[in-house]
């Protein structure tokens, strides 16, 4: 009798564990899913979300263009320039008594934003062309990524500034920069933006590249950059007959410009 | 048995307490540095930099936006859905508020990875959003798969 009560509580009680591991095993797997659905959902999102900022986008630098589209850009730049002397480095009126020095790399995409959405163009338009500041670039190495790349690319600038091309060819590579992060700079790209130089002399810009003097003009441009303690691109500093000032915006607008040549005037 | 339930519920709740505590500190000091970058974005100026001066590099790069919507603005949106999601009850709450925090993790191990290998300049305010979301989705990941308290009572 006893024993029979008792074989029925151990029934009772096994049932019992079996509907709880069941219940538990449900729930177990219930959460399971739902864990599983959480996870896939945020991985798509972000899967999403790196496709969208990797591709495309940032002003549509895009490389070297053509056809109309080059037309244009060329048109742009040689208007640009057109009637401000140029020679080396320096843009404007050698006399001028402001100096902008403008730190840049030419792979940096804020150094084009300041060309295409900046004060840049208009500044020159205006204030160099008027002969009251004169721009004398130097190279800083910031966006691109790879030392010799960096020493190479410049020097092909410099070189054309032999013809005192230089902001011809520092202003077609902006308008003409590739994807940023890709190695789009090699020799076919550089020799492709001398080209679209009007009266660029190519045999003379080729030589002028393997000049050991040029090499050495960018190094020493880079260690006045990190004395000044220019820490990015595009840096201006405006050095006047008695004070310099810099534009505190990443990207000066032409009223940011003009704010910090009064200053020093 | 009751006494023994009822204590263990208790200290559930009171780790459930504890974890939501730590969720809305992050999410707080989160806001103020997604608050500062939108800020500088909108602003135009630049960026206080402690280390070597990559921020205003970071912030210039095509990476700073996301389909035209700056990225801090993005943090700033993650962090208050993440804190909505700590003052409702029930699970699909904590689901929720872990979803976002993984997204934000996953979002922010790719442009941690875009800053050191593409863009090579790193900005410390950006770190420390990574930092933050790194912490929100542990936290949020264990209140979610925590069995929840008070389900078993």
């Amino acid at each position: 009798m006893a024993s029979r009560t008792k074989q029925k509580e151990e029934a009772r009680a096994r049932r019992l564990a079996e509907e709880r591991a069941r219940t538990a095993r449900v729930r177990q797997q219930r959460r399971l899913r739902m864990v599983t659905g959480v996870v896939l959902g945020a991985l798509a999102v972000v899967a999403v979300a790196i496709a969208v900022s990797s591709g495309g986008g940032g002003g549509g630098a895009t490389g070297l263009e053509t056809g109309t589209k080059l037309a244009q850009t060329q048109t742009t730049v040689n208007n640009l320039l057109s009637g401000i002397p140029q020679s080396g480095t320096t843009l404007g009126n050698p006399n001028a008594p402001v100096t902008m020095y403008y730190y840049g790399d030419l792979q940096c995409p804020t150094c084009r934003a300041f060309t295409l959405d900046g004060g840049f163009g208009q500044f020159v338009s205006n204030e160099v062309k008027a002969g009251k500041v004169k721009v004398q670039y130097r190279a800083f190495q910031t966006a691109t990524k790879d030392p010799s790349t960096f020493q190479t690319q410049q020097v092909a600038a410099l070189a054309a500034g032999k013809q005192n091309k230089f902001w011809n060819f520092t202003e077609l590579f902006y308008r003409q920069q590739g994807e940023e992060g890709t190695s789009y700079v090699n020799d076919k790209y550089l020799t492709g933006i001398a080209q679209q130089i009007p009266g660029l002399d190519l045999a003379t810009w080729r030589s002028a590249r393997n000049d050991g003097t040029l090499a050495a003009q960018v190094s020493n441009d880079v260690s006045a950059g990190n004395s000044a303690g220019v820490n990015g691109t595009p840096t201006l500093i405006f050095q006047g007959p008695r004070k310099t000032a810099t534009p505190s915006s990443v990207v000066p607008s032409y009223s940011d410009l003009q704010q910090a040549l009064a200053q020093v005037q | 048995m009751t006494t023994a339930v009822s204590v263990s519920a208790r200290r559930a709740v009171s780790t459930d307490r504890r974890l939501q505590i730590a969720i809305v500190v992050l999410c707080v000091l989160g806001l103020l540095d997604a608050g500062y970058l939108t800020y500088v974005h909108y602003a135009g100026v630049k960026v206080l930099c402690v280390a070597s001066g990559g921020c205003e590099t970071v912030q210039a790069s095509k990476y700073a936006e996301l389909a035209g919507v700056p990225v801090a603005v993005l943090g700033l949106i993650g962090y208050v859905l993440i804190l909505a999601s700590v003052a409702v009850r029930g699970e699909l709450a904590r689901a929720a508020g872990f979803a976002i925090a993984l997204v934000g993790f996953g979002f922010s191990a790719y442009l941690t990875y875009r800053e050191l290998f593409t863009i090579h300049a790193i900005c410390q305010w950006c770190v420390a959003s990574a930092v933050l979301m790194t912490g929100l989705v542990v936290l949020t990941g264990v209140r979610f798969l925590r069995e929840p308290a008070g389900e078993y009572s």
